[in-house]
């Protein structure tokens, strides 16, 4: 059964233009994190929202990181505003870091330390600005 | 569990002959017509007697461009099979799953809360490809292209073997969506991921499309003036509109020459698209376009696509996408620092 699955999705896989680029680009596939940190600030910018986080090393000091999000169209028309992320709200972000190497990463999921899920899905009937239509 | 049909759609690598045998014999196995019949009495007319395509529209639906290898020679599905189908292409296209590794996963950003839910499910005339003519659903094949454009392909194809390693040498090794130039703005329109929405307004003698993403207008004339000179090329091209009944009839030529602009790269000299915009009832769109180039394909195809009239509370965003494109810096100044360092994939 899973081979035939696999065999339908590859048949099925053939699609017009995703995202605004490869993330694969930009971010390695080879460098998956985990970074808790503390949000600064989160830029409502197209093509892609910016957060900002702050996030505390075992030694003490402070990286900023900027963790690249979606369209923020698609926030708003779900009912997320300027406020529903605010600085200081800690979170947890499980993605992928760029492959230069520098403080940045693609927001695979980002989720509050209590585990729930900032941006949830659709399909998750517990989302908290769950889309209405 | 996969119902019937989707064992059967699983049986694609199988000869199809069988895969054939296991489908469930369904009504509509012709090709269909692609426009579907217009009601006049159902159109609404402008102050000035012109067919009201006014509103701000959503072309979203998973139904793919071409039809998958899975489903035969079927064109249109009864509702059980529609309702697999879409219910795997939902689980395809989800950004939500997590199974594949990490090649797979790092491209899977972000998930779902970010998307247009609506491109989740396939069209309401259960279609299985937005393209409806050649019959297969599928693009017809290329002929034979010249030295020159076979050069210019395989530079394309270097570039973006470059920028898909993470190590671009120039600003031109990106695609133009990257760069924030055109995206679903230019012609055919087709969905994609999120931003799926379009503004028309109308005014005695003009029709103006506003695409969401990249925020142009598109300011067809319907006086019946020439095009422009074939030597003025634009992003968008040059199009000219006039009404065929209830029908808006747009013919769209003179697109610039640089790589990528024209659709799949047909040749700028000889392309041309001609797309029919008809209300069918006071909530849809049929969108529908014939592209040809005797210099690409071997014949004209066509797709049509149901736009759906959205929400008015849901307005259309502007969506700034070169001024605030951080991702030209990033990935310029990373492949710079990735050489430095002697990285070269």
């Amino acid at each position: 059964m899973k081979i035939a699955a696999l065999a339908l999705l590859m048949a099925l896989t053939v699609r017009p233009a995703l995202a605004h680029h490869a993330f694969a680009a930009e971010f390695d596939a080879k460098k998956p994190i985990k970074l808790r940190g503390t949000v600064t600030k989160m830029e409502w910018i197209n093509p892609h929202a910016w957060i900002h986080i702050d996030v505390k090393k075992p030694d003490g000091t402070v990286e900023e990181w900027m963790i690249e999000a979606g369209t923020p169209n698609t926030l708003l028309r779900r009912g997320f505003t300027k406020d529903s992320l605010k600085a200081g709200t800690e979170v947890v972000v499980d993605g992928y870091q760029s492959k230069d190497g520098s403080l940045r990463a693609n927001g695979r999921d980002i989720t509050l330390p209590n585990g729930q899920t900032l941006f949830l899905g659709s399909s998750a009937p517990d989302a908290p600005d769950k889309d209405k239509k | 569990m996969m119902g019937g049909f989707m064992r059967s759609l699983s049986k694609t690598l199988l000869p199809i002959a069988i895969a054939a045998l296991s489908f469930v014999s369904v009504e509509g196995q012709a090709p269909k017509k692609a426009t579907a019949p217009v009601k006049k009495s159902t159109v609404p007319k402008t102050p000035w007697g012109d067919p009201d395509l006014q509103g701000v529209w959503n072309d979203a639906t998973s139904t793919p461009l071409q039809r998958p290898g899975g489903v035969g020679s079927k064109d249109t599905l009864n509702d059980e099979e529609a309702a697999e189908f879409q219910q795997q292409l939902a689980n395809d296209l989800s950004r939500d799953r997590r199974d594949g590794g990490p090649e797979v996963d790092v491209n899977r950003a972000y998930n779902e809360h970010w998307m247009d839910s609506r491109r989740l499910k396939i069209t309401a005339d259960r279609r299985t490809s937005l393209i409806v003519d050649p019959p297969d659903g599928r693009i017809p094949p290329l002929v034979p292209l010249t030295p020159e454009r076979e050069k210019a392909r395989a530079a394309r194809a270097a570039a973006n073997t470059r920028f898909n390693a993470g190590l671009p040498e120039k600003i031109e090794d990106f695609s133009l969506p990257v760069r924030c130039i055109i995206r679903t703005d230019s012609p055919p329109y087709l969905p994609t991921i999120y931003n799926n929405d379009f503004q028309i307004f109308q005014s005695p003698g003009y029709v103006v499309i506003g695409p969401e993403m990249i925020h142009s207008a598109r300011v067809i004339p319907l006086d019946g003036r020439p095009h422009i000179n074939k030597n003025l090329r634009q992003w968008l091209g040059d199009s000219r509109g006039h009404w065929e009944g209830n029908t808006l009839v747009v013919e769209t030529t003179n697109f610039r020459t640089d790589d990528g602009v024209v659709f799949q790269n047909a040749n700028p000299a000889t392309f041309k698209i001609t797309e029919r915009f008809s209300r069918v009832d006071s909530d849809t769109i049929n969108y529908e376009f014939t592209v040809e180039d005797p210099t690409t394909w071997t014949k004209p195809w066509t797709a049509v696509i149901p736009w759906t009239k959205i929400d008015p509370a849901e307005q259309m965003y502007e969506y700034a996408c070169h001024e605030d494109n951080y991702d030209v810096v990033h990935f310029l100044a990373g492949a710079r620092s990735r050489e430095k360092r002697g990285e070269t994939k």
